[in-house]
């Protein structure tokens, strides 16, 4: 016995060993079950965050004032395009108000309180991306006081962005919808404007070397063309109906030929914002 | 406060401020979220961290900086806690043993010791994410779109700031003994 423990350093790289897979296994752990992580992280990565604000407000200024250069670039073609939809756009206003106060007054007749469309919104300015590759994750400035919860989806000017995988009390974490994770990045969706047929299916996958959303389990895929926009189905979870994904780019079979996956453009740049929405969702699924 | 203590206060806030530019580089200028597959991950606390313990000689410093830094990191950017608390520590301590070898600190060792260091943290992320599930990246995807880049990035940017960054360490951590 003596023997077998007077090698101190042997000692030392098991005991390491042990601390850092179970440290590893432990957080894990608690990132995938519990709500929260321990409220000493929280209190940590608040700390943390409050400070970074400090660096983030100038990193963002400056952000913004590149994008608006570039936005400058290309203003002439965009605002030729824009016209010619302008005309639409105000009819179609004038149109959703009429519906939305309808389905506001048959929702009352109903005695409906909330629907799976029905949702708020808490706007959060980005402290930081973290420089990691597998934890695409980015750091936003509000927290449980704003009644942020895990798993809620955030959106970015045009479209779905990711969801929240942690909250801390002031801050948490974003998980991007381009993440390459098996896990966690799943959204219900479905395919709006298809002649009444719902197709349903589970954006579940991030294709990296096309920059496309892989839409999972498609119900049918008979009467899809390039070009429908893709919005999320509200089945299941904390995600309402009707938030916008992207647009359809192409159907392809899986490696074995059985399976149809839908391969979609994502609707958020998701490179030129420095404000992001997070969805609260009125009508809460299962967890 | 004395001499020492003011510097230690020093040595932390540069590495601080090192530890949120990691962060906001990523987010403002290698930000590639839509397409591409390359992912370059900014180092620049890892760059402080290598060039201070270059210079520092109390390993009980090194080891308190290297966890308390490596907990910071895994938990504000990771999410996850183990790997930076334990490899940032691990790195410094064995930088620290084998820096006698070392004549005089120059740039070409400095930039090779940086290049050592980056790889064998990066693999080790890689391995630990690998065998936790963390990832499905395969070690030739690993290699190509992430660990190359990554290194290519870091060490043009060391390479550029060298002079700065090491007159700055040495500041950090050099001082006259009489003036207290």
């Amino acid at each position: 016995m003596q023997k077998f423990f007077s090698n101190k350093k042997l000692i030392i790289l098991m005991v390491l060993i042990i601390v850092t897979l179970g440290l590893l296994a432990v957080t894990v752990n608690i990132r995938d079950k519990k709500n929260t992580p321990p409220v000493v992280q929280q209190v940590g990565n608040d700390v943390v965050s409050v400070v970074g604000g400090v660096f983030a407000y100038p990193t963002n200024a400056v952000k913004n004032a590149i994008s608006e250069f570039s936005d400058l670039y290309d203003t002439y073609s965009e605002n030729k395009r824009l016209k010619s939809k302008i005309g639409e756009l105000a009819q179609n206003q004038a149109k959703l108000e009429v519906v939305q106060d309808e389905n506001k007054k048959l929702k009352q007749e109903l005695k409906l309180n909330s629907t799976l469309t029905d949702y708020s919104t808490v706007n959060a300015s980005v402290l930081s991306r973290s420089p990691s590759s597998w934890q695409s994750y980015l750091t936003i400035n509000r927290g449980q006081t704003s009644g942020i919860k895990k798993n809620m989806p955030v959106m970015s000017g045009n479209g779905l962005i990711g969801r929240i995988v942690e909250v801390d009390k002031v801050s948490s974490k974003v998980e991007l919808i381009s993440t390459d994770n098996e896990l966690n990045d799943k959204f219900a969706a479905e395919i709006a404007g298809s002649n009444n047929k719902n197709i349903t299916g589970v954006v579940s996958r991030y294709d990296s070397a096309s920059g496309d959303l892989v839409m999972e389990n498609v119900n049918s895929t008979k009467d899809i063309k390039k070009g429908q926009s893709v919005i999320t189905s509200g089945l299941g979870g904390l995600t309402p109906r009707g938030l916008y994904i992207g647009k359809v780019y192409g159907i392809k079979k899986d490696n074995y030929g059985m399976t149809n996956s839908v391969y979609i453009t994502p609707a958020a740049e998701l490179r030129n914002f420095t404000v992001v929405t997070v969805i609260k969702s009125s009508v809460s699924g299962e967890r | 406060m004395n001499i020492k203590a003011r510097k230690i206060v020093g040595q932390i806030l540069f590495i601080l401020l090192a530890f949120y530019l990691d962060g906001l580089m990523k987010w403002a200028f290698l930000n590639n979220m839509n397409r591409g597959t390359v992912v370059i991950l900014p180092q620049l606390m890892l760059m402080m961290i290598v060039m201070l313990t270059m210079r520092i000689d109390n390993r009980r410093q090194l080891i308190f900086y290297g966890i308390v830094f490596g907990v910071l990191y895994d938990s504000y950017y990771y999410g996850i806690i183990g790997l930076y608390t334990v490899l940032l520590p691990l790195l410094m301590v064995g930088i620290d043993h084998f820096k006698f070898l070392l004549v005089k600190n120059n740039m070409g060792y400095e930039l090779s010791i940086y290049f050592l260091s980056l790889t064998f943290l990066q693999s080790g992320i890689y391995l630990l994410e690998r065998l936790l599930q963390q990832t499905s990246a395969s070690v030739f995807d690993f290699i190509t779109y992430t660990l190359g880049p990554t290194l290519l990035w870091n060490i043009v940017v060391l390479f550029i700031l060298y002079i700065p960054i090491a007159n700055l360490s040495e500041w950090l951590v050099k001082y006259r003994r009489d003036n207290k």
